[in-house]
């Protein structure tokens, strides 16, 4: 057995985080990729621009630069905000950037644009006629999304949204860079105190396959349940 | 004034796409138990009149009023659009329509396709949404498929499926696009049976249909469309049997 030296409870500890930083950012991405989709099939002109924008940006920028321009930013600008209450309204606010929150928003910011992305295609992939007999039969628009529109499209979405998943799971290890103590950051302390670096990466590496492995079992069930009426069962 | 309210009435439609206007004012009156047959060639603009009478296609101009309530329209800049959405969601759950490629929701079976609407839309208990399904599956010969997916269905099943589908609403009109154009020819047979039953019993349909035996048979008015207008219109003896224009004669004589 492995000696890890007394960094096991922190290392589960950082594993917990990690896991719980990337399902929340998957849930924030998956609501911002479904929001960026519908934008950039509406008719309104402003809201496809904001879309195109919005992934023109994100996927352009490298993850690391994003993830420091929002935390550090957007805590300049919390900052500016509270002291300008302060001074102009005599409001006296404090708030403490949250590294954890920060870090769910900033992946799930940048991640909501590729989700945007497949969401967008799969919607595209829907059968139309599908579409116009939930409208004949007098469903609203809301009601054609819930019971047709998205079960339909899951199928189409779910290769890539598994795809991303997986992305998304390893740039959480990027969160160390603002102060986050996931498990890598756990990991790379205690290898630089030790000197030992396999003792603590390699456990590290096989918690992210084993993530990694039960996220695609999931899918795949998931695609399963999605393919049944089209040729799937 | 009649007891009851017409159930459906459109009056002067028109519709553009682009350049060319494919409807240049055409009217229809269904009253109950009428079947109302649409003939013409393809791009006679028979199937986006059937299609604006419940608003899978937006009209430029015109009048729609179901069982006497008129649809209100405004103007936007993306053209005519109704008011207000909610009454084209309580008008379009008084007609049904059957596609002429099914439609059926594909990730549903057949039963769920049946229930769906009633459930959802009308708010019907589901007990009594099943107890609807089962009898419409028997009568259009389809209990042994309650559970099959419309993918495993033939074309004639599916499409008689899609008519059980559209009788579990209790609508007020059916609206049928021509319902046997995409079924092989040994198939088309099932079909017309279950649509002259509806036929018989009083429902009262608008049929889009290149089946000029079952116009004849059914009818209580034909009407042929040529580019947008009412060519001829009136009893199937009439408009079939003694065609006056020399179009429709020709539209109407066998083609080998």
């Amino acid at each position: 057995m492995i000696d890890l030296q007394g960094y096991g409870p922190r290392l589960i500890e950082g594993a917990g985080v990690t896991v719980q930083l990337a399902v929340l950012s998957l849930i924030l991405a998956i609501i911002l990729g479904l929001l960026t989709a519908s934008a950039k099939m509406s008719r309104n002109w402003l809201l496809r621009r904001t879309a195109t924008v919005y992934t023109t940006l994100i996927r352009g920028v490298p993850d690391l630069v994003l993830m420091m321009l929002l935390f550090f930013g957007g805590q300049i600008g919390v900052n500016a905000i509270s002291d300008m209450l302060y001074y102009n309204y005599d409001i006296d606010i404090y708030i403490n950037f949250n590294a954890f929150a920060a870090g769910v928003l900033t992946i799930g910011f940048i991640f909501g644009a590729y989700m945007g992305e497949t969401f967008r295609g799969a919607f595209m992939a829907v059968d139309n006629g599908q579409i116009e007999a939930g409208k004949a039969y007098g469903m609203s628009n809301g009601l054609v999304f819930r019971r047709i529109r998205f079960p339909q499209m899951m199928r189409h979405a779910l290769p890539g949204l598994s795809n991303n998943w997986m992305v998304l799971l390893k740039t959480t290890a990027l969160v160390s860079v603002i102060g986050l103590t996931d498990m890598v950051r756990v990991a790379a302390e205690a290898s630089r105190a030790t000197h030992e670096p396999f003792t603590f990466l390699l456990p590290v590496a096989v918690v992210y396959l084993l993530i990694a492995s039960v996220s695609e079992w999931i899918f795949a069930r998931l695609q399963k349940h999605y393919d049944i009426g089209f040729g799937g069962q | 004034m009649a007891a009851t309210p017409t159930p459906l009435e459109v009056r002067n439609i028109k519709k553009r796409f682009g350049d060319t206007e494919v409807l240049k004012g055409l009217s229809l009156q269904a009253q109950k138990g009428d079947v109302i047959t649409l003939i013409g060639a393809s791009g006679s603009g028979k199937s986006t009149f059937l299609r604006c009478m419940n608003l899978l296609e937006q009209p430029d101009d015109g009048d729609l009023i179901v069982h006497g309530e008129p649809i209100r329209f405004k103007t936007t800049r993306h053209g005519r659009e109704p008011e207000d959405w909610k009454q084209v969601v309580q008008m379009r759950a008084k007609l049904s329509m059957v596609f002429q490629s099914f439609n059926l929701w594909a990730h549903m079976t057949l039963l769920e396709n049946i229930i769906e609407a009633p459930i959802h839309v009308l708010k019907k208990p589901k007990k009594e949404a099943l107890e609807h399904a089962h009898a419409l599956l028997d009568r259009v010969g389809l209990t042994a498929r309650a559970n099959a997916y419309p993918a495993q269905m033939s074309g004639g099943q599916q499409q008689r499926g899609a008519i059980a589908r559209a009788l579990a609403m209790d609508p007020e009109v059916m609206l049928f696009d021509e319902p046997t154009s995409a079924l092989d020819p040994e198939l088309v047979g099932d079909v017309l049976k279950v649509m002259h039953g509806l036929a018989e019993e009083g429902r009262t349909m608008v049929v889009v249909t290149h089946e000029m035996g079952f116009a004849r048979d059914v009818s209580s008015q034909v009407i042929y469309l040529h580019q947008g207008l009412v060519e001829e219109a009136g009893p199937p003896e009439q408009v079939l049997g003694n065609p006056q224009s020399s179009r429709l004669q020709q539209f109407l004589a066998p083609k080998y």
